[in-house]
């Protein structure tokens, strides 16, 4: 079981990519038939000003069917799921939604993934957390771990063996 | 009252402040931790990664709790958000339930759906409520003008269930003013702090950081408070960078909730883990304020 398996372009991805493809498709309908382009979403998106990301031109281009476009791009990976577009649409569409979809398509199609979310899955396969304990420094630098502060040892999954079988079933089980 | 205490990934491997304030103030409020073996990672932060894993991996610690028969306590917004809308999608979807409980049956466990989620804010507002927080108040904390941020995953999106309201959240408020302090809106209340771009934006999430912890200290707030391993760490272990990337010498002192909790309730400093914190919290706590 490997970081590829979860993530990359093979065989076992077909599955995956099919049922991505049929989200982004019910969302593409739902956006048809509700989205009239008032750029609320883009008014109150935390992404905006700072990396100009637009949830409404997003949305527009999902419309028009650009997913290839849109998942070659960089500018969906500036979201930052604050979910301000979600709750603030008129029309409950969810521009983010659609970001989560799009980028779930981009890992499937083999792009690369950018900057620690290989780590961070990485290290979720060996361990079953994001990271591991981290030893920390006061600003009076003294060094603390979770035994110094007399916290309870840490919870994880007890045989990792089982838990990773349990994540590659998600990559390759045909439903 | 008895809960499940389910960690997630970011508190108990660095934030510990959040889980030692926690571990000493809900004890006193008659609500009592179960630690348990066997969690992992809520899914939450690798949903932009595959949204199946983020939606098998939040059941499967459901399901830990399930096989004690015990509700969860989720202190982080991001894991109390991803086993809110796990549950959500498998209570509603049969089809679901059956494919994920597929995947979670080598481990000897089920999503079955009984156990609640709830979390710090939960807790404290609904289910301990304010008057028996007032009845432990020992030294309440005097004029401190406090601005609360309740992060992202707390307040939206409604639909899921969230612990507080998307556009006007007061929970949090009504507590500080109940522990004798004194509560204020700012403009920037409801912005986000970035922490999640951390994975590939590292610099503009400290630019988001920066923004609102400058217009707090400009507004002459005496300190912040948080109720999120991700938000606090932002605004109080990476304060210094963030305040570099907005051009401020930012001196914000910010803490957990559970800390000020603890503080008004007279609990000693070192067991609320405020040695802990980055920021200059001494502002407050060795009685300037």
């Amino acid at each position: 079981m490997s970081i590829t398996d979860l993530t990359s372009m093979g065989e076992s991805q077909t599955q995956i990519k099919k049922e991505i493809n049929d989200r982004l498709k019910k969302l593409q309908d739902e956006i048809s038939e509700f989205c009239y382009q008032c750029a609320k979403c883009t008014s109150g998106c935390e992404a905006h000003k700072l990396l100009e990301l637009e949830p409404h031109k997003i949305v527009a281009l999902l419309k028009r069917g650009l997913i290839d476009e849109m998942i070659n791009s960089e500018v969906i990976w500036t979201c930052m799921s604050c979910f301000k577009c979600r709750e603030r649409c008129p029309q409950k569409v969810a521009p983010v939604e659609i970001l989560f979809a799009l980028k779930n398509m981009a890992v499937a199609s083999g792009k690369q993934i950018p900057g620690n979310y290989t780590a961070m899955l990485q290290s979720v396969l060996s361990i079953g957390l994001l990271q591991d304990i981290k030893s920390v420094t006061t600003k009076q630098n003294k060094s603390y771990s979770r035994s110094d502060l007399g916290l309870p040892d840490i919870s994880k999954p007890n045989d990792p063996s089982k838990f990773q079988t349990m994540l590659s079933k998600l990559a390759v089980e045909k439903v | 009252m008895k809960y499940a205490f389910y960690p997630g990934c970011v508190m108990p491997t660095e934030q510990y402040a959040y889980e030692l304030s926690i571990r000493e103030v809900m004890p006193k409020l008659d609500i009592e931790l179960v630690s348990l073996k066997g969690f992992s990672c809520c899914g939450e932060p690798l949903k932009s990664v595959n949204q199946m894993l983020t939606l098998s991996l939040a059941a499967r610690n459901i399901a830990v709790s399930e096989k004690e028969g015990l509700d969860i306590f989720a202190p982080c917004p991001m894991c109390h958000l991803a086993l809110s809308e796990a549950k959500r999608i498998l209570d509603s979807d049969p089809n679901m339930k059956d494919r994920v409980n597929n995947y979670l049956k080598d481990e000897d466990l089920i999503y079955t759906g009984t156990s609640d989620i709830v979390h710090t804010l939960d807790l404290l507002h609904d289910i301990i409520g304010i008057e028996k927080i007032k009845e432990l108040v020992k030294t309440p904390l005097k004029d401190i003008t406090i601005a609360s941020h309740y992060g992202c995953h707390t307040i939206r999106p409604k639909e899921i269930g969230r612990p507080d309201d998307s556009e006007n959240p007061e929970k949090m408020d009504r507590i500080l003013e109940a522990i004798g302090g004194k509560s204020k809106y700012y403009p920037e209340k409801l912005d986000c702090c970035g922490g999640l771009l951390n994975a590939n934006l590292p610099e503009s999430a400290l630019t988001k950081t920066g923004q609102k912890l400058k217009g707090v200290q400009e507004q002459g707030f005496d300190c912040f408070v948080d109720i999120c391993p991700w938000c606090h760490r932002q605004y109080d272990a990476r304060q210094a960078k963030a305040g570099e990337t907005v051009a401020t010498k930012l001196e914000v002192p910010v803490f957990y909730l559970t800390q000020l909790i603890g503080m008004a309730f007279g609990i000693s400093h070192d067991k609320l883990g405020l040695n802990l914190n980055q920021s200059p919290v001494e502002k407050i706590i060795n009685g300037g304020k």
